[in-house]
């Protein structure tokens, strides 16, 4: 007589039902005989953050019923996540793309139609052939730009190598291109921490037990280093921490200045490390000696009593095998590039580089590439969004500066489409209403994803791709240390009528092809010359203007391919059947509770073989007008008006950006976003629990319920990002909370051109 | 096959992931809704003082679940006999005979009872025993999938099992123990 | 009517008229058209129910049991102290009270029922129930043996009705005893349903299965009043004012021990600050349920007027008697809201929530709405009685 609710499991079985009667007649009789239930656990590899976790999918009668952890994986270490755990409900969410939609109504507004994937392909055809013969076959004034990590190769390949353009943009513009550019320059190789490795850790505001990154957060929960950890909010990582140093938002260069000083100072650093490998030791010396980045300077910036600024630096110094976190995480402020650089040589001053517990070079394993013929186009022309950035990433650009070239017109040419692949540009960036009016200006907007975002309500065409769950991908190295190989393996058929991306765009490039080939034989000499030579055929084979070479084969058919080559069968079934590989995974050896050592402690590659040296001083930096050393500057002092806050952002351990927020799943964890504010600066201005609250920032200002506590320094604002989705079509994540990327200011630096999130000052007023 | 199985946790290593409570979720097919849940993490304490001068010492994160009274107390409040423990040791109930007169949520000490709305009966945690322990796996999805591996499950009959070791090796507590319910869930110190 | 052996005296002027037939004197009209209103309610809130299931109650994980339990409890105890006070004449033989018995030991049967058409809209599956109690049994479950009892109980006290109507009192008087005694023990299960909680310090203990008694019989008192008042029209003859003097008289004693208990309670409850237990006890204090429900209407105010009238003024006990009913009313509520006041986790399981405090609850317009149903019903089987059969004492 209770009422039943709608549970996953009926659901799971309505929504299975309903695909089969929509997708193809076979999987409706492969459904019909499945009386008897077999269940088979098939490997797969997570996709809801950017780890890529492994795990084993239980499948009953074509429908995934659990997904559990897969003990092979070195990375991920035998467990999954509360979304790894979620994510068999990414793939039976109703409010999926389930079919190619073209837009009727205006942009955002979310009026399209249903059409079938020919349609849609002829409509973006259509356009892209009219814009390029407009642009005179400019190849650039089409963009494109994705947010995954998994086949980000494969589309760069379609839209760079084949179809032409320059003007690739990818999230690392938004998230951490400084902390990798930063480790590069002064380093030379990016390189990987050795967290498990290390006896004395500290992290600045990378907050790793609520933003898991593996295998970092689990060796830090296995592991007994002493943590330390520098925030201005109390987060779980800090609870956890041996030492948690509360500090002003922002000062963490302070502080890193003052571990420098303290370090020369008092000749704590190692000696016959620096004297062997680093380059301008003598300049910073006398740069950190002659600035005074005295400990008691450092308390006045950071508000981290001097004592234990000397404390925490003889400690460091003083242990074997010390790690300075260097961060994986948003980029916070224009000192960011530095402020990395100066973690790194700390952790060099402490000779932590190419050794156990530091920044190691490690072993990866590289994968062979698999050869295409890349087409070649006079007219295109190069990329504009790196003008006025000193280093900045060739492969993923600057969005900021993308973005507000083509806003204010001053980009050299106009850009007049975008293809958006597994991006969220609605949200993912500062100022929403910039991106808005970016994407309002574009002739053609085509959206590959899973999932009705924001962005996706902005596009003319949606292209619905498949979840992680429902294809096989291009095999993936991972790791340096202990390095593995992995395979996401398709656990079941696509659902409705969505597509692998390759799929897509092999579909697309069919289309494609012949008639932008047209349009370059119309304007590029070079190639009429060669038609004329070879003959159009040829010149077309040859010119490797078939953007469909990469797809005549299978994923599984050229992952297959390669792995064999390179690999040897053995390797290939391992992946296939276990989805991971590494040379010792037939003897790994559980250490406790199901935990696992992967590589044996000698064999990992805690040192390798390598001529680098670190580099104190950046030359091309100084040129450039910035400082060619970190540098403390009174403007980056925080200082605020009585009455404003300075705004920061991060995430909650149930969500992964906006990706999670429509999960049913993990909804009931985090509904929406509170927002933390200091709890006697709350009790002054009256505001308690649950108060609606709005936050005007300079650019726009937002609604949002108060949650007053003593975790969060005064005259500071956190809430988390993922929340305040616009879309109508995310029925679980609509209009719960607010929206960070609505209010903070799009400000970017300029070494790498990234966002720099927290540089926002804000008012709060009580509703 | 018969077991005394019982569960361990490590519990300061728990880092409220909820990850447990997930799997727990799925695997079982529970009722969503944030207070249907078998498991769920206690977070106990508060931080307390100003923040630049927070004490964190107060926080724990406790995994609560049904403790597996050996003298339990749900069991004898239940009218109809629904509620046994079964050859694994498991506090299972009879699902045909439960009436919903709530008693047993009532008597439970440890709040860990909820109403089960799609099969109108109370449910609990009973680690996993009509989904995984009944396909023959032996792991609980909680155990399993937990980052901190912080969960031992296993048989206490068995000397050898991990959890009997680390139960040997190691001072631990039950929750409630004036109340005389004999729990068999353990806390590690 | 006979039915076989069985010969059910029925008044011969029974009938659907004679039913319909009563004075329509305001105060009747208003409890007619009362009645009729909660029976309809009833009726809503059952179907609201069937609907919506436990969705439609203010239940909780924390708080699994609300009014209707509370109702429940009530009409029992009602019962239970309907038996009582019926006992003393045709049991124990005070010649006074005879005049009473009939009418007290019908009460006590349409009490009964009608608490059981409350309960089975909380129990989620009432039929289930039936079968296993009997099945597999649940011999340590208080609420088995209540359960058990009150229905053995139920079926002596028709007997006992059946012979009372047939002027048969030697075995009236047998059936009434044993009635009694399985009413007694029902009732002081029902007591250790609570008693037994021994995660919630307030009621663990001997406290609730000797007080269920005590009260049960405050209640039968009041509740004499009442439908003696009913019965007479306030115009009461010598004989009855006799027994309603006699009954006040020991009403105010019971009330008299009824405060000692209470104080007892909660002085040792608050005493020595026992945590989960003083401060439970001293949250209740604070509540009005508790001080002006509880304490004021269903002690205070009916003992002072005894007291003040020196048991004299019978008419006025009527009244007072209602009030006490009220106040009766709150401690069957009190009773089982307060033993799940406390959450019996104290922490947070969600950031953004502040630690539990004491658990809310108020009934739904469905509970509420079963609640009055309840009462309507047992209005109604009651004037159907009267009109039925000859409840008062025959010469
Ligand atoms: S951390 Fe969680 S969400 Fe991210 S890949 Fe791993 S299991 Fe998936
Ligand atoms: S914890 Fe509660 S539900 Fe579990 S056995 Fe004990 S009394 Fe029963
Ligand atoms: S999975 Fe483990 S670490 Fe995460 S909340 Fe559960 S017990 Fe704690």
């Amino acid at each position: 007589m209770k009422k039943i609710e709608t549970s996953r499991r009926r659901f799971l079985q309505g929504s299975v039902a309903l695909c089969v009667y929509a997708t193809s007649s076979f999987s409706f009789t492969s459904k019909q005989n499945s009386s008897i239930t077999t269940i088979e656990n098939i490997p797969y590899l997570c996709n809801m953050c950017r780890n890529k976790c492994a795990g084993f999918a239980r499948v009953q009668n074509n429908t995934i019923t659990k997904l559990n952890p897969n003990k092979y994986f070195p990375k991920s270490r035998n467990m999954l996540c509360p979304k790894g755990n979620a994510g068999i409900q990414a793939i039976y969410d109703k409010d999926r793309l389930k079919y190619p939609l073209i837009r009727i109504g205006n942009r955002g507004d979310g009026r399209y139609k249903r059409v079938t994937w020919d349609e849609a392909y002829e409509y973006i055809k259509d356009k892209l052939v009219t814009i390029i013969d407009e642009e005179k076959d400019n190849r650039s004034t089409i963009a494109y730009c994705n947010g995954e990590g998994f086949n980000k190769d494969e589309y760069i390949k379609f839209f760079g190598s084949k179809l032409g353009s320059a003007n690739f943009l990818d999230e690392g513009s938004i998230c951490l291109n400084t902390k990798l550019g930063a480790t590069q320059l002064t380093i030379g190789d990016i390189g990987e921490m050795d967290v498990a490795g290390s006896d004395y850790l500290i992290i600045s505001g990378a907050n790793r037990y609520e933003s898991l990154i593996t295998p970092d957060s689990i060796d830090m929960i296995h592991s007994k280093q002493k943590l330390v950890v520098l925030d201005p909010r109390c987060t779980v990582t800090a609870l956890k921490a041996d030492e948690y140093l509360p500090l002003n938002p922002g000062t963490d260069l302070a502080f890193c200045l003052s571990m420098i000083y303290i370090a020369i100072k008092e000749k704590l650093y190692n000696e016959t490390y620096v004297k062997e490998y680093f380059k301008d030791f003598d300049k910073l010396q006398k740069h950190i000696l002659k600035n005074n980045y005295t400990a008691s300077w450092a308390e006045s910036k950071t508000h981290i009593p001097a004592k234990k600024i000397e404390q925490i630096s003889r400690e460091f110094f003083g242990a074997k095998n010390p790690l300075y976190y260097l961060g994986r995480r948003s980029v916070w402020a224009q000192n960011d590039f530095q402020l990395r650089r100066a973690m790194v040589l700390i952790n060099a001053l402490a000779g932590s580089v190419n050794r156990k517990g530091g920044i190691i070079f490690g072993k990866p394993f590289v994968l062979k590439q698999e050869q295409i013929n890349e087409a070649f186009y006079n007219n295109s022309q190069g990329r504009f969004d790196l003008d006025g950035i000193v280093y900045g990433s060739q492969k993923g650009g600057s969005w900021l500066n993308f973005r507000e070239k083509v806003l204010t017109k001053k980009a050299p040419y106009p850009v007049r489409a975008m293809f958006i692949r597994k991006h969220n540009i609605m949200q993912n960036m500062p100022n929403i209403a910039k991106t808005k009016e970016m994407l309002n200006g574009m002739d053609l907007v085509v959206v590959l994803d899973t999932m009705p975002s924001d962005t996706a309500m902005m596009a003319d065409v949606i292209l619905p791709e498949c979840t992680y769950l429902e294809r096989e991908d291009m095999v993936v190295s991972f790791n340096r240390l202990e390095p593995s190989l992995a395979l996401r393996n398709k656990v079941v058929e696509p659902l409705y009528e969505s597509r692998s991306m390759q799929d897509i765009l092999h579909g697309l490039g069919r289309k494609l092809s012949k008639p932008l080939f047209a349009v370059s034989a119309k304007y590029d000499e070079d190639l009429q010359e060669s038609i004329e030579e070879l003959g159009a055929k040829n010149a077309f084979k040859e010119g490797g203007y078939d953007f469909t070479e990469l797809y005549q084969n299978s994923i599984e058919q050229r992952n297959k391919k390669l792995i064999v080559s390179q690999f040897g069968l053995d390797v290939y079934t391992s992946l296939k059947t276990k989805g991971v590989w590494h040379p010792y995974i037939g003897k790994q050896k559980e250490l406790y509770n199901d935990y696992y050592e992967y590589y044996p402690k000698e064999k990992r590659f805690y040192t390798v073989d390598r001529k680098y040296r670190v580099n104190c001083y950046l030359g091309k930096l100084e040129k450039s007008g910035f400082d060619p050393m970190p540098t403390w500057h009174s403007h980056y002092d925080f200082k605020l008006s009585e009455d404003s806050f300075r705004l920061i952002t991060g995430r909650y351990i149930t969500s992964t950006q906006t990706a999670t927020t429509n999960n049913i799943m993990l909804k009931e964890f985090q509904e929406k976003n509170h927002l933390w504010i200091n709890d006697r600066v709350a009790k002054k201005l009256d505001i308690k629990e649950g108060d609606t609250l709005v936050i005007n920032s300079p650019i726009e200002s937002v609604v949002i319920q108060a949650y007053p506590t003593n975790k969060i320094a005064p005259q500071v604002l956190w809430f988390a990002h993922g929340f305040g989705t616009e879309s109508e079509e995310l029925t679980n994540a609509y209009g719960k909370g607010a929206s960070d990327n609505m209010i903070i200011e799009d400000k970017f630096e300029k070494i790498y051109g990234c966002a720099t999130m927290h540089e926002t000052n804000v008012t709060i007023r009580k509703l | 096959m018969m077991a005394n199985y019982a569960m361990a946790f490590d519990y300061k290593l728990c880092i409220n992931c909820h990850a447990c409570e997930v799997a727990c979720k799925e695997e079982n097919g529970i009722d969503l809704g944030a207070k249907n849940h078998r498991l769920w993490i206690d977070e106990d304490g508060e931080t307390e003082g100003d923040f630049w001068n927070l004490a964190r010492d107060k926080i724990t994160f406790i995994q609560m679940q049904c403790q597996e009274c050996q003298d339990a107390p749900c069991l004898k409040a239940c009218p109809n006999g629904a509620i046994y423990i079964d050859d694994n040791g498991i506090v299972r109930l009879y699902k045909e005979k439960c009436d919903l007169t709530l008693a047993c949520m009532k008597a439970c000490p440890y709040d860990a009872r909820y109403i089960d709305e799609k099969n109108a009966i109370t449910d609990k945690c009973i680690f996993c025993a009509d989904t995984r322990l009944a396909r023959g796996e032996t792991t609980t999805a909680c155990q399993i999938t937990c980052p901190a591996k912080l969960r031992y499950f296993g048989d206490l009959d068995d000397e050898e099992s991990e959890i009997s070791k680390i139960l040997r090796e190691r001072k631990h507590f039950t929750l409630k123990p004036e109340l005389g319910t004999k729990p068999k869930l353990f806390y590690l110190e | 009517m006979k039915i076989g052996p069985i010969n059910i005296p029925l008044k011969e002027d029974f009938s659907l008229k004679s039913i319909l037939g009563f004075e329509k004197t305001p105060m009747n009209m208003l409890v007619a058209v009362l009645t009729l209103a909660f029976l309809a309610m009833f009726v809503v809130g059952v179907a609201t129910y069937l609907m919506h299931g436990h969705h439609a109650y203010n239940v909780t994980r924390e708080h699994p049991w609300g009014l209707l339990i509370a109702v429940y409890i009530f009409f029992v105890v009602s019962s239970t102290g309907f038996c009582i006070v019926g006992s003393l004449g045709d049991v124990f033989g005070f010649k006074d009270y005879m005049m009473i018995s009939k009418r007290a030991i019908f009460g006590s049967i349409v009490t009964i029922l009608a608490g059981f058409a409350v309960i089975a809209f909380e129990i989620g599956h009432p039929v289930t129930m039936l079968i296993y109690n009997v099945l597999s049994p649940g011999l340590t479950s208080a609420i088995w043996w209540m359960g058990t009892l009150y229905g053995i109980y139920l079926t002596f006290m028709i007997v006992e009705f059946y012979f009372l109507l047939n002027n048969n009192m030697q075995k009236a008087r047998i059936f009434g005893l044993i009635g009694l005694l399985v009413g007694l023990a029902a009732h002081s299960n029902l007591g250790g349903v609570f008693g037994f909680l021994n995660a919630r310090t307030i009621s663990n203990g001997v406290f609730y299965p000797t007080y269920f008694i005590l009260t049960a019989f405050i209640t039968g008192i009041y509740l004499s009043f009442i439908i003696m008042g009913f019965r007479y029209k306030m115009n009461f003859d010598e004989k009855t004012k006799a027994l309603l003097v006699g009954l006040a008289k020991i009403q105010t004693l019971l009330i008299a021990i009824l405060m000692f208990f209470e104080t007892w309670k909660m002085l040792t409850a608050v005493y020595g600050g026992m945590p989960n237990r003083a401060e439970v006890a001293e949250h209740i204090m604070h509540s009005g349920a508790f001080m002006y429900g509880e304490v004021l209407m269903g002690m205070l105010i009916p003992f002072t007027v005894m007291l003040l009238t020196k048991w004299r003024s019978v008419t006025t006990y009527v009244w007072t008697s209602v009030i006490g009913m009220v106040g009766i009313f709150f401690m069957r509520y009190d009773l089982v809201h307060d033993t799940q006041l406390k959450p019996l986790q104290m922490m947070k399981t969600h950031e953004y929530q502040l630690p539990p405090s004491w658990v809310e609850y108020f009934p739904s317009a469905t509970e509420i709405m079963i609640s009055l149903g309840g009462l309507g019903l047992c209005v109604l089987l009651y004037y159907v009685g009267t009109r039925a059969f000859n409840l008062d004492e025959e010469h």
